[in-house]
């Protein structure tokens, strides 16, 4: 059944991760970062899902059950600052939360 | 397999009992309601109990849970070992030291029925520490991150109704998750090249011939990056400043003091067992030929000093000053590691004891005069000599300390790290730690200036602290004063805890 | 080409063609719901992999759980009609520059290393494995998991509530 070679899901996480970092570094929206952090965080999964079904260790598989968890946990505690923010100042947007002043 | 973790749960007091206090504390804020008063003492029983549990574990080397069902049955993810321990000691006194902190802090008092969340929250960080400390395995080591990392984000904004807190709080959650999912990434393509998540397995394995040394870089170099914004490392310290300023003081000076311990406990071991094949007569390391390891640590190390210093002239606001100091200590700190020797080691360990002092200090004093003038900023500092004497001179010591001129024990801290560098032949770098500490005397001594030098435009009533504030300044103090002087008990402990379980 | 084979470009396209979408759409909720397809994707590709545990866990927790959070977080904090527009031309040459010299770099690593690999025959389901390793090999870390998630169910839930003062 494996006639895929390893390195063609490898290609699919190398380009969603870089993806995901370009969205991190250019998108405004608050709530679009963490969509593109989910992204990273997933390509790092079927990169490592990907090690696991070729090296036969259930390993990876069990690291993969949780990173999913902690993503799980992650997206909770950022919505709810996100939240926490937009009750104070009506906006995610990241620029005007002067996030990247000196 | 039952027996294996029978018996590793010996090995795992100080987490375990971290784990029942913190359950207990999240059940008494549910049953008692209206009367928070006794949380903050079940928290420093739960430590001091932690404490003891530590203190008997420090002559202990052992591997902990030994995973039986893989194909290597030597190594295990957790190891116990006296370097651990003593950082894990570092961890409880100064968590014991902030639970002291916010008994006298008035945002903490303000928080009224939250108070129970806030002391869950400092267990959780607690119990991450306590894990990165000795994990030897790189899923607990991600795990235990992300523990230590999501706590530190709620307690950043826990104060809601401040925007500076809630603006920390975001900027610390999209740095923080960034940098964690760039670990994840090198951390899998280290997986992928070796089969194993086991840092003594990897140790190993990366030093037969066919791995592809480029990739093991770059996913060195990613997991770096997570390891590095944790101890605020430049070019990763953006977040250092702002989340620094907008959280409470307390947890600031807790971030600042016990997570980068715990990052930096993480980097030793990362770099000791997981890249490290020799380690020579005199003490100095040889790490396996992946990359230039030492020239990238002093490249990070000098660019972080030098950030942290300069920046710091800048500061007007006092919690982002000591921000900055923070990152220019971490820097220093750096050093000690990039050293790759024992003695390099040492003198970290001598650092970190003498900063947790000097940091925890400073902020306190800090936290005191915010809490009769409401404000953080210098020159509200005017005149504050002759208005609140025993504080002026306690910061004075503290600002001294952390300048390093003797005869205070940031003194010593920063003579065994130059000594260090010069035992190494690093002389050029020993020059430029050098010129960084001249820098920082100017900003810590600005401070001094204008508490002592500088009259004050409005009249202000004088500050008398409290008999318990007394007790704990005098705690910090008298060991400054102290080991500046007699320092040979630090330094006897320091080597005696800086063996790592061997390969 | 097996028909193994077709169902794995299909899936790659959705993925990388999703993945892509969601960096670059305008409308908050159309990135919302690319990532959902990009989620999908790569639950099917985890299906091929064998990881069959894995990905119904993803469906259910990605998709069932993140997704939604991140839905309601769209609604709670924007005018749903809203148009969010990019920020100027200035940002997007450098990213894109970066983007594609970082791209080049892991996936020319990818495809030059002899990654370790052993042939053999997958496992039928995973489940029985999964399960036997959490609890004896892994169950410090499936401890702590509790605890983390204990841990950020009380931040979650103190950050985000309204105070009643």
């Amino acid at each position: 059944m494996n006639t895929i070679p390893m390195e063609y899901y490898l290609l699919i996480s190398a380009f969603m991760f870089s993806v995901g970092v370009t969205g991190v570094l250019i998108r405004r929206n608050a709530i679009v970062v963490f969509m593109c952090i989910e992204l990273m965080l997933n390509s790092a999964n079927l990169a490592l899902v990907t090690f696991s079904s070729f090296l036969g260790d259930p390993a990876g598989q069990v690291f993969v059950f949780f990173v999913m968890t902690v993503a799980a946990a992650e997206a909770a505690v950022g919505l709810a600052i996100i939240i926490a923010i937009f009750r104070n100042k009506l906006t995610v947007n990241i620029d005007e939360i002067n996030i990247f002043k000196w | 397999m039952i027996n294996e973790i029978l018996n590793s749960i010996t090995f795992i007091y100080p987490e375990l009992a971290v784990s029942i206090f913190l359950l207990i504390i999240v059940l008494v804020d549910l049953v008692f309601h209206k009367d928070k008063k006794y949380i903050p003492y079940i928290s420093l029983a739960g430590l001091v109990i932690t404490g003891i549990l530590v203190l008997n574990q420090i002559g202990i080397t052992h591997f902990a849970f030994v995973p039986q069902l893989s194909a290597v049955k030597k190594y295990g993810m957790m190891t116990i070992d006296p370097f651990g321990s003593y950082f894990k000691l570092l961890v409880v006194v100064t968590s014991i030291l902030i639970i002291f902190f916010t008994i006298a802090s008035e945002e903490v008092i303000d928080l009224k029925e939250r108070l129970g969340e806030f002391h869950a929250l400092i267990y959780g960080m607690i119990l991450g520490m306590l894990v990165m400390i000795s994990a030897s395995d790189l899923i607990l080591i991600y795990l235990s991150l992300e523990l230590l990392s999501l706590s530190s984000y709620v307690l950043a904004g826990f104060l809601k109704l401040r925007e500076r807190s809630s603006e920390a709080s975001l900027k610390y959650v999209i740095y923080g998750s960034v940098s964690s999912g760039l670990m994840l990434f090198g951390i899998s393509i280290i997986y992928g090249l070796t089969g194993s998540t086991n840092l003594y397995v990897i140790n190993s394995l990366i030093q037969g011939p066919q791995i592809n040394l480029f990739t093991l870089s770059f996913s060195s170099i990613l997991m770096f990056v997570g390891i590095g914004y944790k101890i605020s490392a430049a070019p990763f310290h953006f977040w250092t400043p702002d989340v620094y300023e907008g959280a409470p003081i307390s947890i600031t000076a807790y971030l600042s003091v016990a997570s980068k311990a715990a990052g930096f406990a993480l980097l030793i071991r990362f770099i000791q067992t997981g890249f490290t094949s020799f380690i020579s007569e005199d003490g100095y390391w040889t790490l396996i030929a992946v990359f230039d390891w030492q020239a990238l640590l002093i490249a990070i190390s000098i660019l972080t000093m030098t950030l942290g210093n300069f920046s710091a002239l800048w500061q007007d606001n006092l919690k982002r000053m000591l921000a900055y100091s923070s990152i220019a200590h971490a820097g220093y700190i750096l050093l000690g590691i990039a050293v790759l020797s024992n003695q390099g080691l040492i003198a970290v360990l001598i650092y970190f004891f003498v900063y947790m002092l000097m940091n925890i200090g400073a902020f306190y004093v800090v936290m005191l005069i915010s809490n009769k003038t409401g404000s953080e900023n210098i020159d509200d500092y005017d005149g504050l000599g002759a208005k609140a004497p025993f504080l002026g001179v306690a910061l004075a010591i503290f600002l001294i300390s952390l300048t390093g001129l003797p005869p205070t024990a940031g003194f010593i801290a920063k003579l065994y790290l130059f000594i260090a560098l010069i035992d190494a032949n690093m002389i050029v770098v020993a020059i430029i730690a050098l010129l960084n500490t001249v820098v920082s005397l100017y900003y810590y001594v600005r401070v001094l200036k204008h508490m002592y030098l500088t009259k004050s435009e409005r009249e202000q009533e004088n500050i008398t602290p409290s008999i318990g504030s007394l007790v704990y300044l005098l705690v910090l103090l008298i060991p400054i004063l102290f080991f500046g002087i007699y320092f040979t008990p630090i330094v006897e402990f320091a080597r005696s805890c800086v063996s790592l379980l061997g390969i | 080409m097996s028909i193994y084979d077709v169902i794995f470009y299909l899936f790659a396209i959705l993925t990388i063609g999703s993945g892509y979408l969601v960096v670059t759409s305008k409308n908050i909720v159309h990135s919302a719901f690319y990532l959902l397809f990009t989620l999908f994707g790569v639950a099917g590709l985890y299906v091929l992999l064998a990881a069959d545990f894995i990905a119904i866990v993803q469906l259910m927790v990605y998709v069932g759980g993140i997704l939604i959070l991140l839905l309601f977080g769209v609604m709670l904090t924007n005018k749903v009609t809203d148009v969010k527009i990019r920020t100027g031309t200035i940002h997007i040459i450098p990213a894109v520059i970066g983007t594609g010299l970082l791209m080049g770099v892991i996936v020319s690593m990818m495809l030059r290393t002899n990654w370790k690999s052993e042939p053999g025959e997958l496992p039928f389901t995973t489940t029985y494995g999964l399960g036997r390793i959490l609890l004896t090999d892994y169950v410090l870390v499936f401890e702590l998991l509790a605890m983390l998630l204990l841990i950020a169910l009380i931040g979650a839930a103190s950050i985000a509530r309204r105070d009643n003062e």
